[in-house]
């Protein structure tokens, strides 16, 4: 018996990994909590280009004293890029009259109290839609219960990981990383439908064989577009970090595929495996 | 060989895909690609009005909102509405600041006599430009003859008592009424004047009240709800990146499907269908129009990283089968029903954004409108024009790739 033979006899057991992967990181999310983006939570988060060199704690106060409001942060300082972070969403006018002489807005983003409310409300609708949807097709792909919940159990995992991940790492939810994660929902499914049609439709080979062969185009697309990712994320972060949209996007997919290789080979293929022996 | 070639170059998915291509390239060498704020910089303002409007109301709105900006020089602005409560203006290049200036104001127009209202800006018919000497500034304005008699009458015999004029409540300028207004006799002509700081201040401050004079009075109030802006500079820098990092994802990819397959012969396939792919959204979005955002380029790259995982699964299909035919015809079968069955997940999850961001325009996650659209967009693009080619290609040279 070679070991991947004894790996895939103990499949009930392996299925035990990926559910304790997405119990640690539902008790991440719920204990260690998401931060929010300006997006959802409101305020105002200047990139500004500075023309004289001051530090943290000048900025902090100048904005502080001209503005009037003592909610200001100064995320980072790096040669003469600044970011700056506001609690309230505040008149672009007054923040530029300002920052006049010390420094120029590259980029800026205000929320409102209403426009946030209702961007978080969004969210909520967007992905659990995108989610019914999801399972609905999936059902109306196989037309059996099991295999298609096995799918849908390995995509709300995946999402799970991913949050988990985000939760561990100071991801922001934001409207970046939600779109992330509705990709998620759509790259998660190929590979687990790959593997259910190919064990439950092909006639040649034992479940083991199809389960492998399965496998080996499973991994190269989920390996080939976590390197496709890596590579997206490596670009943001180090020749354009203010496009955090991008950066947020890739290691949140990052995170949910390599996810999905654990959730997909073991989790699925476990149920599936389960599901045939006690059909048979 | 040859005979393969020509056969395959004869199959009308091929045909078609060729002819889009070109087709594409026209589109997008002669229209181009619009840009999204956020890669060519410009400002998003999104306005919330008091409360829902009818679309007469909103249509006021948006007109009276494009005027003012017109007038106040802001070029290459879109004004349009979103839902029946907001309001979005987007400007290319940054003038955030001078915009949510003028925008935000309803530009209520009122003059006062004691604490009876004797005029609005209802009673204004045309505006002259502003005359600014020094310091100093003055808007001449005519009234209505209606107007003018309404304001002769208030007047009549109240000569030194102050005419308070406002905009939007603000206290402008307060003028004395002069024994000759006194009379009774109607004058259409009137003007609002101020001091200022500068030369440049005053010709701000004219301008700025010349604007809303002329622009009427907003229906409702509005307020400014969210800004978002992004410098020239900024949005430039954007854009390389995402074509370096495009670029350096294609790469990868190709290293890993080296590895995998050892054959370039495959590969390079790939490598064409992929940027097929590319070349037929881009040409889809410079026909229709769309913009191409940050969020845009990574539906972009969501859908092209998709086609490479359906090429995977049409080869891994094919290679895994017999030489025999009709086998190969089955296993393609196969591998398009895996496709069309991860299409629809993909395109089923991408709807509920697609639907918000069409129905609600750009505010909250209807910013994210781009990048439902162009997933879904790529995908179909891939499902229907540029998988069956790659399909037909490699069900017709399989024989010669293999060892």
């Amino acid at each position: 018996m070679t070991l991947i033979d004894r790996i895939l006899k103990s499949y009930k057991l392996l299925i035990a990994i990926p559910a304790a992967i997405t119990l640690i990181a539902l008790l991440l999310v719920t204990f260690n909590g998401l931060n929010e983006s300006v997006d959802l939570k409101g305020g105002t988060l200047a990139e500004l280009t500075l023309h004289k060199s001051v530090t943290q704690a000048e900025l902090e106060s100048l904005l502080r004293e001209k503005l009037g409001t003592g909610d200001v942060k100064v995320l980072s300082i790096r040669g003469e890029r600044a970011t700056v972070q506001f609690g309230a969403d505040l008149d672009v006018v007054k923040v530029s009259e300002a920052l006049r002489g010390t420094a120029t807005i590259n980029s800026y983003k205000s929320v409102g109290p209403v426009l946030s409310r209702q961007a978080m409300n969004q969210i909520y609708w967007a992905i659990g839609f995108a989610f019914l949807f999801m399972s609905v097709t999936v059902f109306i792909i196989f037309r059996a219960p099991v295999p298609s919940l096995a799918v849908i159990l390995a995509a709300a995992s995946d999402i799970i990981i991913a949050v988990g991940g985000m939760s561990i790492l100071g991801i922001p939810l934001s409207l970046a990383s939600v779109g992330a994660i509705l990709m998620l929902i759509g790259y998660s499914v190929d590979t687990d439908i790959l593997l259910t049609t190919r064990v439950l439709k092909r006639r040649k080979g034992s479940i083991n064989e199809r389960a492998l062969g399965a496998m080996k185009t499973g991994v190269t697309m989920s390996i080939s577009a976590i390197a496709s990712m890596a590579a997206l994320y490596l670009v943001t972060v180090f020749l354009m970090p203010e496009a955090r949209v991008l950066s947020d996007i890739a290691s949140v997919l990052i995170i949910g595929l390599l996810a999905d290789i654990l959730t997909t080979w073991l989790m699925n293929l476990g149920i599936l495996r389960w599901y045939l022996e006690v059909k048979s | 060989m040859n005979r393969k070639v020509s056969k395959f170059i004869k199959d009308y998915r091929v045909l078609l895909l060729i002819v889009l291509v070109v087709a594409s390239i026209t589109a997008i060498s002669t229209m181009g690609i619009q840009q999204g704020l956020d890669l060519q910089g410009g400002s998003l303002i999104q306005i919330q009005l008091e409360r829902p409007v009818d679309a007469a109301t909103m249509n006021t709105v948006t007109s009276v909102l494009d005027k003012r900006l017109n007038i106040f020089g802001v070029k290459d602005v879109k004004v349009r509405a979103s839902g029946d409560q907001n309001v979005i203006v987007e400007i290319a290049g940054v003038q955030p600041d001078q915009v949510a200036k003028i925008v935000g104001k309803p530009g209520k127009f009122e003059a006062k006599i004691g604490n009876e209202t004797v005029l609005t800006g209802s009673d204004i018919v045309s505006v002259q430009s502003p005359i600014i000497t020094g310091n100093e500034w003055e808007v001449p304005f005519r009234l209505s003859p209606e107007g003018a008699r309404k304001f002769a009458e208030a007047a009549r015999g109240k000569a030194g008592e102050p005419v308070k004029m406002y905009l939007d409540d603000r206290l402008i300028t307060s003028p004395e009424i002069s024994a000759e207004v006194a009379t009774g006799k109607p004058v259409t002509d009137v003007r609002i004047t101020g001091a200022e700081n500068s030369k440049a201040e005053a010709e701000v401050q004219a301008k700025e009240i010349e604007t809303l004079l002329k622009t009427g009075s907003l229906p409702v109030k509005v307020k400014i709800v969210g800004v978002s802006s992004v410098s020239p500079e900024l949005g430039k820098q954007f854009t390389e990146g995402a074509l370096i990092a495009g670029l350096l994802a294609v790469l990868a990819i190709a290293l890993i499907l080296i590895v995998r397959y050892r054959s370039p012969l495959l590969v390079l396939p790939i490598f064409f269908t992929t940027l097929a792919e590319l070349i037929l959204i881009l040409g889809a979005a410079a026909v229709i129009r769309w913009n191409i955002d940050l969020a845009a380029i990574a539906g972009i790259l969501a859908a092209i990283g998709t086609g490479v995982d359906d090429q995977i699964i049409i080869t891994d299909e094919v290679l895994s089968g017999e030489g025999r035919r009709t086998r190969r015809k089955f296993r393609i079968k196969d591998a398009f029903f895996i496709i069309f069955a991860s299409a629809g997940t993909l395109i089923a999850a991408m709807l509920p954004l697609a639907y918000i961001g069409f129905s609600r325009g750009a505010t909250g996650i209807g910013l994210l409108a781009g990048f439902a659209f162009t997933t879904v967009l790529g995908v179909l693009i891939g499902v229907f024009i540029t998988r069956p080619v790659y399909a037909r290609f490699i069900e017709t040279f399989n024989v010669a790739m293999r060892k």
